[in-house]
């Protein structure tokens, strides 16, 4: 068979037109909208309510059924896959949600249903039975403030995000005298605390002596640290924030020298577990700032818990906050199909038996009121965690959350210009200017959106 | 089979209703035969276009109006911007970087990948015991899904607890923060390399076109296995690579999945994403889904669709004279050889 350059043969055609298909087809736009059912899926004649939710367990879901008399469709949490159904107008009936952040952004744009006209209605949820945490749930469109205005959800329980918990047989090995159970450390004290805490070898951490990061990203901490100093990160209007007040920028500060001391998980180098708890359970964490849901996995495991105490939130200041940057709960889409099933789903959740079961375990402060008795204190851990969560409720607050971006876009700002700031030693005061033009501009256009 | 042929052997050039005998079936039922024929066609390909229609034409389309806009597919106030998210594209020092980044990542990784491919391919074309097992084992990575993939690294290149700085840590060395920068890209690089299989494969086959006759020929004539590979296999395994060059540029451009070793699929983890491993299609997760910013996203996927297809079009323009088919004689001659014929 000879060989000749630009013959042409069969293989020369499917090979040619093979590679130019491949590039026509292929490089047409890669979609990123998710492939969404509409959660219709009937059977018989019951009602089907559409959950999006963290994937239930089968029982889980018959039980529900049953309880409820009605199909559940649990349709997996996914981010990108919510905002493409909202776009869509085809939303779930019911959406898992942070309260605390992600209500004014989609309040903002109308795209929650005010559900005050069922709290009115009901017998088992009744407004004056809703824990103060219960306002992270609110919004007035008109002031664009978030704990006042009509109710948008509710939380299923909540916690004081910036306690933290700590490892006895930790702070015993190191000599260090453990934390008060009253007063709160300053975050200086904290600082030094992880630095004495912390175990390496060969530029490796065997043991992280603190994990400062919040439940809600860095820019939760920067907001809880800020005030704590007096300041606030966003403007009285939440259309701008300020990196460069004096008390943001003690914050930025500190926060900059905890990244650098490498003494836990930070922007630079983030936990590979995603969350503290497999660290903290396997011996390798010191510190871990969570609130008090996180008991509810300490207290599944007696030989951690027989170590681990509940603490104060430090301060960076001298105004004594213990902010909830959480409240995660379920909203109502202004766009979905079955509102009334959805409330029958409410009361259920929120305040049948699985609110009963949860105020027991120990995952978090029960959402009602009436139910904080339940809150367990059977054990010496529980009793302790539970006495130093019972005074630490005075200094509870809500901090203001821009409704003009969502919390995963400024926090990834954050984390975009945060590592190379530490890595290179840039000061705090151009780090901030960075950061201000940057997150104003993105709060900018989203105030253009939001009108 | 074609109407050509239909007409009969010999008919290779397309035939007019004009040149039709009056006996060809085309002749006598001209429109009904067509008619007949385009109906099939369109009942068979229906299901297929009207899919192509309302899931490809109607959501570029969609994409395409979007990019116009300044939209954040949820608030009610988006308006038509012109051509203002075109003109940050191309103004923006971060989507600039990230496209030098997809393009340094795509000039590395593709030639890596296709060279590891072939490299493998030739091993397991050899007479060895135990081919198939070699073989299954090499194309296994193939088959993992990204995601699996990328947590599967994870766990090897984790600073605190992965087995690679255990590794050094077993040789008293400094455990190094693969996941972070400087040491991201190279990860990457790797878990892309890994993936080769398909690659292989593709190779595999054909090396396995090629007619042994040729490499005995040579062999005979006291060519060594170099100047066998050199200039017979490589010119003749020329369209494969071509059609991998071509295939692997264009996937590459648009990796995603693997961006995302030790990060979740959501826009907290993909703000994780180390700066080295940020490329283009990082960015376009993050406009959509962590900014909102839906037109400009839309408008970056425009730019790097017309991005992939010149950059397509620039190997295709350089392919030419490096790329060879064989020749099917019956083509180039322009008269049936004879036996008289010299």
């Amino acid at each position: 068979m000879p060989v000749a350059p630009r013959g042409s043969l069969d293989r020369r055609r499917f090979l040619t037109a093979s590679a130019a298909g491949a590039a026509l087809t292929a490089a047409a736009l890669p979609g990123c909208a998710a492939s969404v059912g509409s959660g219709s899926g009937a059977k018989g004649a019951k009602e089907t309510l559409t959950i999006m939710d963290v994937a239930w367990p089968k029982k889980d879901k018959q039980n529900a059924e049953r309880a409820l008399g009605m199909n559940l469709e649990i349709v997996t949490y996914d981010i990108t896959k919510l905002n493409a159904m909202l776009a869509g107008k085809n939303p779930p009936d019911v959406v898992r949600g942070v309260g605390a952040t992600d209500v004014p952004y989609f309040a903002a744009r109308g795209l929650m249903t005010d559900l005050d006209s069922y709290f009115a209605r009901s017998d088992v949820l009744k407004p004056s039975d809703l824990a103060p945490a219960n306002d992270v749930w609110r919004y007035d469109a008109t002031s664009r403030k978030q704990g006042t205005g009509p109710r948008y959800g509710m939380a299923k329980d909540y916690s004081q995000d910036c306690m933290f918990w700590y490892r006895t047989d930790m702070f015993e090995a190191a000599g260090l005298e453990l934390p008060s159970d009253t007063e709160p450390l300053s975050c200086d004290e904290w600082l030094d605390l992880g630095e004495r805490l912390v175990k390496r070898r060969l530029g490796k951490v065997k043991v992280y002596g603190l994990s400062a990061g919040t439940v809600g990203g860095p820019l939760t901490t920067f907001s809880w640290m800020t005030a704590s100093a007096g300041g606030s990160l966003f403007a009285a209007d939440l259309a701008t924030v300020d990196f460069s007040s004096p008390e943001a920028l003690k914050a930025l500060e500190w926060y900059l020298d905890y990244a650098k001391s490498d003494i836990g998980p930070s922007v630079v180098n983030p936990n590979p577990d995603g969350w503290d708890w497999p660290t903290y359970q396997a011996n390798r964490m010191a510190m871990a700032t969570d609130g008090y849901w996180f008991g509810g996995a300490i207290g599944g495991d007696a030989k951690v818990a027989e170590v681990s105490r509940f603490a104060p939130a430090p301060q960076l200041g001298g105004h004594r906050i213990s902010p909830c940057f959480s409240g995660t709960g379920y909203w109502v889409p202004k766009g979905a199909k079955n509102k009334d099933a959805a409330w029958k789903y409410f009361e259920w959740y929120f305040g049948g038996k699985p609110a009963q079961d949860r105020a027991t375990s120990g995952w978090g402060i029960p959402s009602l009121n009436s139910l904080r008795s339940k809150m367990p204190r059977d054990t010496a851990f529980h009793q302790q965690s539970y006495a130093v969560q019972q005074r630490e409720l005075p200094y509870f607050s809500v901090l203001p959350v821009s409704p003009y971006a969502q919390v995963d876009a400024l926090n990834a700002v954050l984390t975009k210009f945060l590592p190379d700031a530490v890595k290179s030693g840039t000061s705090a005061g151009k780090v901030a200017d960075t950061l201000n033009s940057r997150i104003n501009e993105q709060l900018a256009r989203g105030k253009e959106l939001v009108g | 089979m074609s109407t050509d042929q239909l007409a009969g052997p010999g008919a290779r050039a397309p035939m007019r209703a004009a040149d039709a005998r009056p006996s060809s079936p085309r002749a006598r039922h001209p429109r009904s035969l067509r008619a007949r024929r385009a109906g099939a066609f369109y009942v068979f390909a229906g299901p297929w276009l009207l899919g192509f229609l309302a899931l490809t034409v109607f959501p570029l389309g969609y994409a395409l109006w979007l990019s116009f806009t300044n939209s954040d597919g949820l608030s009610p106030n988006a308006r038509y911007v012109g051509l203002a998210n075109y003109r940050e594209v191309f103004t923006d020092p971060d989507t600039l970087a990230s496209l030098a980044r997809t393009g340094l990542f795509t000039a590395i990784t593709v030639p890596l990948t296709i060279a590891a491919g072939l490299f493998l391919a030739v091993l397991l074309n050899q007479p060895i015991r135990a081919r198939g097992v070699f073989r299954t084992m090499i194309y296994l990575p193939a088959v993992v899904p990204p995601v699996g993939a990328a947590l599967t690294f994870k766990l090897i290149f984790d600073r605190d607890s992965g087995s690679a700085n255990g590794l050094l840590d077993v040789f008293g060395a400094n455990g190094l923060a693969w996941l972070q920068d400087p040491y991201a890209r190279w990860v990457l690089i790797t878990l892309t390399v890994w993936g080769c299989g398909n690659v292989m494969i593709i190779s595999l086959a054909g090396l396995q076109d090629i007619p042994a006759e040729l490499l005995d020929a040579a062999r005979v004539d006291g060519a060594s296995w170099w100047q066998s590979f050199t200039r017979i296999t490589l010119p003749l395994l020329s369209p494969v690579l071509f059609f991998q060059l071509v295939t692997q540029i264009i996937a590459t451009l648009q990796s995603f999945l693997p961006l995302l070793i030790a990060v979740d699929p959501t826009p907290k983890g993909v703000a994780a994403v180390p700066e080295s491993n940020r490329l283009i299609m990082i960015d376009v997760f993050a406009q959509y889904f962590s900014n909102g910013r839906y037109g400009y996203a839309s408008a970056l996927l425009w730019v790097l669709f017309a991005f992939v297809m010149a950059v397509t079009f620039l190997v295709f323009k350089m392919s030419r004279g490096v790329v060879f088919y064989a020749v099917d004689p019956e083509q180039t001659q322009t008269k049936p050889r004879t036996i008289g014929d010299s």
